[in-house]
């Protein structure tokens, strides 16, 4: 009897254990992380940092991602970004995506960069024409005021085409956490765009860790 | 029964220093939602008026069930006195069914003159979509609010319809918001205002306030509405001068100049979009 008793108790213990540690990863989750390369650049005492993102139509499963939608639209290598406080970040965007439209045109105009400009394919601009042809997505942090449209490449270019956009932002000098997202409803097959990767972290939703 | 008489006088004592004493806490507080614009004074005064109505009623609720608990137990009723202290007892009775009515007529008058005299009723714009209203302190300020997963942007046709993603407006000028979402359903809550109202995609939802205090407050989205819902929030939202907006809006119509030509004609509702998007 107080065998028994010993192993229901063990296997309570157990059972807890391993619940309690599922419920901690799926709580706290290790996403990949890049953390931005530093650079010898320092500018207006601020050292500049280098990021680079890809966006495809689709993760794909070859592509570093790997993530469990392979037919969504998203950002690579990840959408968890890490840059030091006080830093200027010089992003570096390979739009590899076609264009599907804003919902909002405001959407059109970079904001928030370093001399609201950003560049595509060398050409300097601070707004782009939404409907020609108009953005594939947008790199948008909301509460850093940053926003920067991703002029999607034309439907009928060859496979691996890019428009190359870039751009500086500066990051606050205290660490803290940022959201991330896409503006261009981009998530194709759900209702007006809004569903799939717009709604899932890891796609068209990423995090800024500052510092 | 002496005991029992005087128990009862102990905690009708009682009662009445508490009642008296909470509604002079209560009438010496401050209400939410404050005092930020001429709406949220009025909803901290209806707050401050229903609170100074309710609170007598609740300890006087609490003190029947003090009596119930405790007093019974202490100094039971014998059958014959609890019966003749109800039953029959004209002065009771009146005096109970003449305080209901009198709280719950007075907070139905309230209501409904207050009703009444909401501006400008139910939602209704006071102003036509067409452009542009004069800059005028007399006449309302049109703001549009655009809701979409997940950010609030501002469109002001006053001002040549410009667009901007922050909220600031005139201090002491009655603001008309026109509220709207390009996506699924959102709610504007700008607390210190008074104001909160469902963005729905399709419907132009009206709200009026006049901003009493220079600030900088919080404004966020207060119906869940997706991934980045908890994140729909926006802490520089600003009351300021009629000279700083006045700045402000020449910095931010500068700003968009190269965007203008890109963004919709000004309206109170934008057309639906395809139901499939995304590509």
């Amino acid at each position: 009897m107080r065998m028994r008793l010993w192993l229901l108790l063990g296997s309570l213990v157990v059972t807890g254990v391993l619940v309690g540690f599922f419920v901690t990863r799926f709580l706290n989750p290790v996403p990949p992380t890049i953390v931005a390369t530093s650079t010898s650049q320092v500018t207006n005492g601020k050292p500049v940092v280098n990021i680079t993102l890809t966006t495809v139509a689709a993760v794909g499963n070859d592509g570093e991602g790997k993530g469990e939608h392979p037919n969504w639209v998203g950002y690579l290598p990840t959408t968890y970004l890490h840059v030091p406080a006080g830093s200027i970040v010089h992003m570096t965007i390979n739009q590899q995506d076609g264009s599907s439209g804003l919902r909002n045109p405001y959407f059109a105009l970079v904001r928030g960069t370093v001399g609201n400009d950003m560049t595509v394919n060398g050409k300097v601009m601070q707004a782009i024409d939404p409907g020609n042809p108009g953005p594939g997505h947008t790199f948008t942090i909301p509460d850093l005021g940053v926003s920067v449209p991703l002029v999607g490449v034309a439907d009928d270019a060859p496979a691996g085409a890019t428009n190359v956009v870039t751009f500086d932002f500066v990051v606050p000098n205290q660490p803290g956490l940022y959201r991330w997202q896409c503006f261009v409803p981009c998530a194709a097959g759900t209702l007006y765009g809004n569903g799939g990767p717009m709604q899932t972290l890891g796609y068209m939703a990423g995090e800024l860790q500052v510092g | 029964m002496r005991n029992r008489a005087s128990a009862l006088r102990a905690v009708f004592v009682t009662w009445l220093i508490l009642a008296i004493a909470g509604d002079v806490g209560l009438a010496l507080s401050p209400m939410p939602p404050g005092e930020a614009s001429t709406l949220a004074s009025d909803e901290s005064f209806t707050m401050k008026l229903l609170a100074l109505m309710a609170w007598p009623v609740f300890s006087a609720v609490l003190a029947a069930l003090f009596c119930t608990f405790v007093v019974n137990r202490m100094a039971p009723p014998t059958a014959e006195v609890s019966a003749a202290e109800l039953r029959g007892n004209n002065r009771i009775q009146t005096t109970w069914i003449a305080v209901t009515l009198v709280v719950v007529l007075s907070i139905a008058v309230y209501g409904t003159v207050a009703l009444a005299m909401d501006q400008p009723g139910g939602g209704v714009s006071t102003v036509s979509a067409a452009l542009p209203q004069p800059a005028d302190a007399s006449q309302p300020l049109e703001v549009q609010v655009i809701a979409q997963q997940w950010w609030f942007t501002y469109r002001y046709p006053t001002y040549g319809g410009i667009e901007t993603a922050q909220l600031v407006l005139p201090v002491g000028q009655k603001i008309e918001f026109h509220i709207t979402s390009l996506d699924v359903t959102h709610s504007f809550w700008f607390y210190a205002l008074g104001v909160k109202a469902d963005a729905v995609p399709l419907n132009d939802n009206v709200v009026t306030a006049t901003p009493t205090q220079i600030g900088t407050y919080r404004v966020q989205c207060a119906e869940l509405c997706g991934l980045w819902h908890g994140n729909m929030a926006d802490s520089t939202a600003m009351v300021v001068s009629t000279s700083d907006f006045t700045a402000w809006v020449q910095q931010q119509t500068t700003a968009d100049a190269p965007v203008m030509k890109y963004l919709e004609p000004y309206s109170h509702t934008y057309l639906e979009p395809p139901a499939i998007y995304g590509g």
